[in-house]
């Protein structure tokens, strides 16, 4: 007998019982993955609106150390890029993925490059398919265009996010990926820079990510 | 057979570290993680409504495990991913052996291996076994790789150094990094972090296969989840070619949206964060276009003891999500640190765990090593009752005599005056006089006849001035006295 016929013989001894049979647990599991509501409480700070949806969020992502620029376009984006890289002393150089909506931007003096993360990377650019206000997180999915190690390796993480992309608590986001059918390989939720509590419980940031989270929010909502 | 346990010389092992100074001062660093767990939860008023929810969603998940399992076998399937199912310790090392081994790029079949912080992994064993066979590993959490480089197992389940100053750490770095200027100074644990990320970050790139956990599997999509604050599991997943995630069958959640009911739980309950700074969802291999993430996907599953727990009265425990709060909040764990339990879980949820996983023999000691406070139970997000399990496994050690002699005569012995109410309340009310007399009135007593155990590390309290009997007929007495004027 395989491991696996051998696993569930003995989940099903230990579960089989009356009405419990194989059958019966298969139509409650299917029955409640279909329907996927939620099961839990969802408390009040997960269940924000309007401008205070938007304002939460910059709260909560700067109580977890991100820093937050409000800007009023996308095409405000390089010149706000620009001048954070200054005010950081960091060099006028941005790693990003394939992603058209970057691309299309006039980046200027700061130098671009299109690809995955390397060794070094001082900064690196990516764009945030929504944000979570309950958290002040931060929602990325993979794909060609938004390769998942340029949210781990640069030194300094910069992030772009719409306004109108950011959901009350976790349950808008999983609509938002069911509805649109968008089936990524993996979806990171960041919030706030890498962190260590591991020496003395000292909380250190930069563990091993990003020293330091800047979010660029596109005030449009 | 999984990790080799040393929990039955817990009682030796507690005695040492209580008299060990370089432990009791960083158990006594290492307080914060209760502190900040209770200003969390008390941000949001629904905290208390989210763990019942947490309860009966781990509950109806367990009541219908196997299903769950296919349900997210199925998925991880149709995504890419391998799944492979391990009964015990020694398959789960066999096929995890056969992977690494298959990509292994280095000379003679050796592999780079990097792991992101895995209980399962220490559970069965699997750095040593991946050693043996002449493969490299390196442990990419920070406090991981601390007690790597010291080789030793973790001291708390989430933050596996608790129990490590960092004066050492700092002997620890001079000692492995020797390509490192030696005049260099730590002059804070910034400093230490830094020269860590440093290390790790050349690391990261050039290893063939990542190995991780999974704090969840989700049936309705396939994904695991992974969540971590330094950023290391992902690092570790989606550099190599291959991602092999080792998780027990208790990890699989139905939903999403259950996902969101275990995040609210665990992170306020582990570190009293509102979410760990990163929570990934991860399924199968790259994509067609993809620019990195693994080429292979492997889960393993994981029984290992837990269908036994199943069918058993130790179901509940099967609710942990490991966040490590019972642990955090016990005096006994904080009195005596993880190693004095000597296997890979520790504290409270350790304590009913061990003994189910190595046996009631070798982890005896550890349900015994509670004082029943009860204040695990009160901070368990998934409202586990610890003390009751414990309870059942000191049953369990008497009546397979396993108890020592003299903890079952002495039972013996009150047994006897238990069935003779008046002896019993002579006896018991000479017994209290002795001690009051013994304690010179003080109310506690510094040492004890046959109690040095005991009154080595605490004074004993002395009992009332009299016995419960005594004092109820007196006031009864009293009472009938003023009724009469």
């Amino acid at each position: 007998m395989s491991a696996r016929d051998k696993i569930l013989s003995k989940l099903r001894a230990a579960l089989d019982e009356g009405d419990a049979t194989v059958k019966a647990r298969s139509a409650a599991a299917q029955a409640r993955i279909r329907t996927a509501k939620q099961t839990g409480p969802i408390p009040k700070i997960a269940r924000t609106d309007g401008m205070d949806r938007v304002n939460q969020f910059v709260e909560r992502a700067e109580a977890v150390q991100a820093t937050v620029r409000r800007i009023a376009t996308i095409e405000e984006l390089p010149g706000a890029v620009s001048d954070e890289l200054r005010r950081r002393n960091l060099p006028a150089a941005l790693r990003m993925g394939d992603d058209a909506m970057l691309a299309s931007l006039d980046w200027g003096a700061v130098e671009t490059s299109v690809g995955p993360g390397r060794l070094e990377e001082p900064v690196t650019l990516t764009a945030a398919v929504g944000g979570v206000s309950e958290t002040g997180t931060l929602v990325f999915r993979s794909g060609p265009d938004a390769p998942s190690s340029l949210n781990f390796l640069g030194e300094a993480h910069f992030v772009v996010l719409r306004a109108r992309d950011i959901e009350a608590g976790l349950e808008g986001l999983w609509r938002k990926f069911r509805d649109s059918g968008a089936d990524p390989r993996t979806v990171n939720l960041i919030t706030g820079p890498s962190r260590t509590g591991d020496i003395e419980q000292k909380i250190e940031l930069g563990a091993h990510g990003p020293v330091a989270l800047q979010i660029f929010l596109i005030d449009d909502y | 057979m999984t990790a080799e346990p040393k929990s039955s010389q817990f009682k030796s092992a507690a005695s040492e570290a209580l008299q060990n100074p370089r432990l009791q001062a960083a158990m006594k660093a290492s307080g914060g993680l209760a502190v900040r767990r209770a200003a969390a939860i008390a941000e949001i008023p629904e905290f208390e409504a989210i763990r019942d929810a947490g309860r009966d969603l781990k509950n109806h998940t367990l009541a219908n495990l196997d299903a769950y399992l296919l349900a997210f076998e199925e998925k991880a399937l149709e995504s890419g991913a391998k799944v492979h199912w391990a009964a015990d310790a020694e398959e789960a090392r066999a096929i995890i052996l056969k992977i690494v081994g298959r990509h292994a790029k280095g000379p003679e079949g050796k592999a780079r291996v990097n792991k992101g912080k895995s209980m399962i992994s220490e559970e069965i064993g699997l750095n040593s076994a991946l050693e043996a066979a002449g493969h490299h590993v390196l442990e990419t959490d920070l406090g991981e790789y601390i007690i790597q480089l010291r080789g030793e197992p973790p001291s708390h389940i989430i933050a596996p150094a608790a129990h490590v100053s960092k004066p050492d750490v700092e002997a620890d770095f001079r000692a492995a990094h020797t390509h490192l200027d030696p005049e260099r100074t730590f002059p804070d644990a910034a400093s230490l972090v830094h020269e860590a990320r440093h290390v790790l970050r050349e690391q990261y790139f050039g290893a063939d296969v990542g190995i991780t956990g999974a704090n969840m599997l989700i049936a309705e999509t396939g994904q695991g989840v992974i969540v971590t604050n330094e950023g290391n599991g992902d690092l570790s997943q989606i550099l190599p070619d291959v991602h092999i995630a080792v998780a027990s069958l208790e990890k699989v959640i139905p939903t999403l949206d259950d996902a969101s009911t275990i995040l609210r739980l665990l992170a306020r309950s582990a570190t009293g964060q509102s979410l760990s700074s990163y929570t990934t969802f991860y399924k199968g291999a790259r994509r067609q276009g993809d620019l990195d993430g693994p080429k292979e996907m492997h889960f393993v599953l994981l029984d290992n003891g837990r269908s036994e727990m199943l069918a058993g009265e130790f179901r509940e425990m099967l609710r942990c999500i490991r966040c490590g709060a019972c642990m955090n909040n016990c005096p006994v764990y904080r009195a005596v640190g993880g190693h004095s339990y000597g296997w890979v879980y520790v504290g409270p949820m350790g304590s009913v765990l061990t003994p189910n996983f190595v046996g009631i023999k070798e982890g005896r000691h550890l349900p015994n090593a509670s004082t029943f406070c009860g204040r695990c139970q009160e901070v368990c997000p998934v409202r586990i009752p610890l003390p009751g399990l414990m309870r059942k496994l000191r049953e369990a050690e008497f009546e397979q005599k396993l108890s020592p002699q003299t903890a079952r005569y002495g039972l013996g012995v009150w047994r006897w005056f238990a069935k003779r109410p008046a002896l019993y309340h002579r006896m018991s009310s000479i017994g209290m006089r002795a001690l009051n007399w013994l304690s010179g009135g003080h109310g506690r007593l510094k040492r004890l006849p046959f109690g040095g155990g005991w009154t080595a590390h605490r004074d004993f309290p002395a009992p009332a001035k009299r016995t419960f009997m005594a004092e109820w007929k007196a006031r009864k007495a009293a009472k009938s006295q003023g009724d009469d004027q």
